[in-house]
């Protein structure tokens, strides 16, 4: 705004007031009381507003309540469908690991077993290399 | 004899002053309160509709008028309030179906030549400026500059500290400052 300087507060008051005058051609036309008051007594309105959030509570409610039913007729099956998968899937991962625990928990049987083999080897071994020196 | 009788019964004229009617109201009051809404929402029909339920409201409500306060500013606060809420509602319309810049810059269709020789594009810019401004800032300059409300008569209206009002309107009219500065 070529006007309207910085440094000059009181110029651009004097300007913002005249620019935001309402001038003659903006005028509204002029309100009557009376159209004002029948307005105002005009119920239909009301009444919509009325009817339409009833209508829209009702509504809520409704859809509320079949979800509540939804939820509880549904979620038996859901919660035994996804505990069968799970256990499903903790003995598909735990056959396979059977021996494995089983060996982890006793260990001395199969350690025991490899000890005597290894003893056995290693004697017959000895035994043939002392009939050797003979 | 005569003087005091007409003096008795100009007295009690003074004394108690007839209560403002709502029809006092819309008489002396709509203009501005049409210029209030038209300022805030910078569009014409926008300002007639606001007028409207600002009335509307005003007779509902009317018997709960504190009539010891001024009705000017009663008005004046159903008629921000209104106008805030209709531009809200037609700033997410219009965001709908325009861009926002070109919401922001609407000139006013009824815009006049200016008797007080401020150029028509000036004005037009202005206004313009002002309806772009942000709600909290555009509420107060035009109380402040169309309604020629002080500070604290602003914070009467709007239900704003005066603390807040004064920092408010210094903001806008830095704001107004910028946007002129950056168009013109």
């Amino acid at each position: 705004m070529s006007r309207m300087r910085p440094d000059d507060e009181l110029f651009d008051e004097v300007l913002l007031r005249r620019a935001l005058r309402l001038e003659a051609s903006e005028l509204p036309p002029r309100l009557g009381v009376a159209a004002i008051a029948a307005r105002a007594e005009e119920r239909p309105l009301g009444l919509a507003t009325f009817a339409s959030s009833l209508f829209a509570g009702l509504a809520t409610a409704a859809l509320l309540a079949i979800g509540v039913v939804a939820i509880w007729a549904l979620a038996p099956v859901v919660a035994g469908d996804t505990f069968a998968t799970a256990i499903s899937l903790v003995a598909s991962v735990a056959v396979p690991l059977e021996p494995a625990v089983r060996t982890m928990e006793q260990p001395t049987i199969p350690i025991a077993a490899l000890a005597a083999v290894a003893f056995a080897v290693a004697y017959e071994y000895h035994t043939r290399k002392e009939r050797a020196n003979v | 004899m005569a003087a005091s009788v007409a003096l008795a019964s100009f007295v009690p004229a003074i004394a108690t002053p007839r209560p403002v009617t709502f029809s006092d109201a819309v008489r002396d009051h709509q203009d501005e309160v049409y210029g209030v809404a038209l300022r805030i929402t910078g569009d014409r029909e926008s300002a007639l509709d606001v007028m409207s339920s600002t009335f509307l409201k005003a007779y509902r409500a009317f018997d709960r008028y504190d009539p010891s306060r001024p009705v000017r500013f009663w008005l004046l606060r159903i008629a921000t309030n209104e106008a805030i809420s209709h531009a809200r509602r037609r700033g997410r319309e219009l965001r709908r179906r325009a861009d926002e810049h070109a919401a922001g810059v609407l000139p006013d269709p009824a815009l006049t030549p200016d008797a007080l020789s401020i150029a028509r594009e000036d004005q037009a810019r202005i206004r313009a400026a002002v309806t772009a401004l942000p709600e909290l800032y555009r509420v107060v300059v035009v109380l402040r500059y169309f309604n020629e409300l002080g500070v604290d008569e602003i914070a009467q209206v709007t239900g704003r500290p005066a603390s807040t009002v004064g920092v408010q309107l210094l903001r806008g009219r830095a704001l107004l400052r910028r946007a002129l500065e950056g168009t013109g």
